[in-house]
């Protein structure tokens, strides 16, 4: 399995993909900076000013999250079926080696790469706005706890992908990753808003509806629960030791946060996709 | 036995692939699998090699039963669409595989193949450079990684040039030299011919022929012969002991399944009191044996 891991990590540094998704990420950091030069240009002490950074912060995690999912998605949609579908399996597989060894070989050599790729987006976006003189004073427990959370969002997703590759084609994999991104991402926005709803008292139909709306946030965090994880990270990094927290404002922050039962859950979705996707595979005929 | 099949069976949907399969193969021995495109003989190798399921059946590499990890371990498989990947160089595309077989210290060994496949010098290039017929070298080489006790090759000359098929057969009797066992999958036939110890002929999925191939070629050795002074009782005689006769005018044409059935019948002539003029024997190629056995199955 270290030589899947070792290949696999190998091959994902000389795809075109890594390529363009590094380009990319630094042009996004490059005009994310800019943006904070501005924006920290006149320094106050205002607590709106905090909030507001605190928005500015969030909404760079926010899209250098996205930038991750999108890596995620380049470079492994095809981790299996993409071996599959060209032919280098029969060459592999006709080794001695167990068919699982080559999904876990394959998740983990992506995961140490998307792990690296993604802690390098999170400490880069918070490292600007420390360096512009952002006054939302992090501890160090903030930023470890809140780069755990932001790293383990793409694993989870890297889990769905990797599964799925395992048994269908590149491009139903492809379809189901986005599909699942999308509804994961849109469930957390509604259960957003259901939170909003019931916090901010508009009546019983208002409670009533606001409820439905975390039910339906709830139900899509089960199918892929990425957008729970960025509200963790987001409540971990922004949560002052004095208990006074930064994440209940705005559209980049969480109005509500996952309980312990939800990442008992994360654990075991991992978990079962990958013996899942393993076990099919191995059932396969290639 | 090196391999072994009893009943061995693999189908799609209960078509395709390949049906009630035995047969056994000897340490040692370079055995051919013939059989038209889509006869079931990629997909019996692939079953061989753990990466088809059987749908029944059983089968055992040097004993393992297949689909097991232990049962791949000294085996050596060129597929038939080889592809590999393509952004390694030939070097490092070795290196992957020999540590996939745990290979320890395998530069001595790369080095040995590189050379034995005619790619030295080339194993710095990217694999997406490497010609068609470079890659199937180096499947070759692959193939032969891990000193493997049988080889299975599927198609192994396919793109390959007239003096890369004449490299790849001294490879083979190579192998053959040193003990291994090879299972040569193939349509060339005079390849075949050249090579192989003992072949199966598939057709349909099923086996319609199968055993060392001077025995099956030795079975229809064609006869001419020109008589005279016969009589009808001795070209009767003849007739019983062999197949597709004709006579005409002392002119006698038939096959013999046995060789050893010819000085038999020209004894025969000589005790009769005819007197023999001229005696032709044509062994048939494996060519013509495969012909005919294909078209008997389509036949029937």
């Amino acid at each position: 399995m270290i030589t899947i891991i070792k290949y696999t990590f190998k091959e994902m540094l000389k795809k075109r993909a890594f390529l363009l998704v590094s380009i990319l990420s630094l042009l996004y950091l490059s005009i994310y900076a800019f943006g904070l030069s501005r924006i920290f240009e006149h320094p106050s002490n205002s607590i709106y000013d905090i909030i507001f950074q605190s928005q500015i912060l969030s909404a760079g995690l926010f899209f250098a999250n996205f930038i991750v999912a999108f890596l995620v998605v380049l470079t492994s949609v095809n981790a299996i079926s993409g071996e599959i579908e060209s032919g280098t399996i029969y060459s592999i597989l006709s080794k001695p080696i167990k068919r699982y060894e080559l999904v876990l070989g394959k998740f983990i050599g992506l995961s140490i790469m998307i792990v690296l790729y993604s802690s390098i987006m999170f400490l880069s976006v918070v490292g600007l706005n420390i360096w512009f003189g952002s006054k939302i004073s992090f501890g160090w427990d903030n930023i470890l706890k809140g780069l755990f959370f932001f790293d383990l969002g793409p694993i989870v997703f890297l889990a769905l992908i990797i599964a799925s590759s395992s048994i269908f084609s590149t491009i139903n994999t492809g379809i189901i990753a986005i599909m699942a991104y999308g509804i994961a991402l849109v469930g957390g926005v509604l259960e957003q808003i259901g939170t909003a709803m019931q916090q901010s008292q508009v009546g019983a139909f208002g409670l009533k509806s606001g409820e439905s709306l975390i039910n339906a946030g709830i139900i899509t965090s089960l199918i892929l629960p990425t957008d729970v994880i960025y509200r963790k990270m987001t409540a971990e990094l922004l949560t002052q030791s004095s208990g006074i927290s930064f994440m209940t404002q705005g559209l980049f922050g969480g109005m509500s946060q996952p309980s312990i039962y939800m990442f008992i859950y994360i654990f075991f979705y991992v978990v079962f996709l990958l013996y899942y996707g393993a076990k099919r595979f191995s059932q396969r005929d290639l | 036995m090196v391999l072994e099949a009893q009943n061995l069976t693999k189908q799609f949907n209960g078509k395709g692939g390949f049906k009630e399969v035995t047969l056994s193969v000897e340490k040692g021995q370079v055995f051919g699998f013939l059989g038209p495109n889509g006869a079931g003989k990629s997909t019996f190798v692939k079953t061989m090699v753990g990466l088809l399921h059987p749908t029944s059946g059983f089968a055992w590499i040097l004993e393992k039963p297949i689909g097991t990890v232990e049962s791949r371990e000294k085996v050596g498989f060129l597929p038939e669409n080889f592809r590999y990947h393509d952004w390694m160089t030939g070097k490092e595309l070795l290196s992957f595989h020999a540590e996939l077989y745990k290979i320890k210290n395998p530069g001595k060994k790369i080095d040995e193949l590189l050379e034995l496949v005619k790619l030295k010098g080339h194993e710095n290039k990217l694999i997406k450079n490497y010609s068609k017929g470079m890659q199937q070298r180096i499947g070759i080489a692959i193939a032969l990684l891990n000193d493997p006790e049988i080889v299975f090759l599927d198609e192994p000359t396919s793109a390959l040039d007239p003096v890369g098929r004449i490299e790849v057969r001294e490879i083979i009797k190579q192998l053959k030299s040193q003990g291994k066992t090879v299972f040569l999958n193939s349509h060339l036939l005079s390849e075949v011919e050249m090579v192989c110890d003992e072949v199966a002929i598939i057709n349909h999925g099923r086996i319609i022929a199968e055993g060392k191939l001077e025995e099956l070629l030795k079975e229809h050795t064609h006869v001419e012969m020109i008589v005279s002074d016969y009589t009808t009782e001795l070209i009767e005689k003849i007739s019983h002991l062999s197949k597709e006769f004709q006579f005409k005018e002392g002119k006698l044409s038939f096959k013999v399944e046995d060789k050893e059935k010819i000085p038999l019948i020209a004894k025969m002539v000589i005790e009769a009191g005819a007197k023999l003029y001229q005696l032709n024997t044509q062994t048939s190629s494996l060519e013509d044996l495969f012909i005919n056995l294909i078209g008997k199955d389509e036949m029937s």
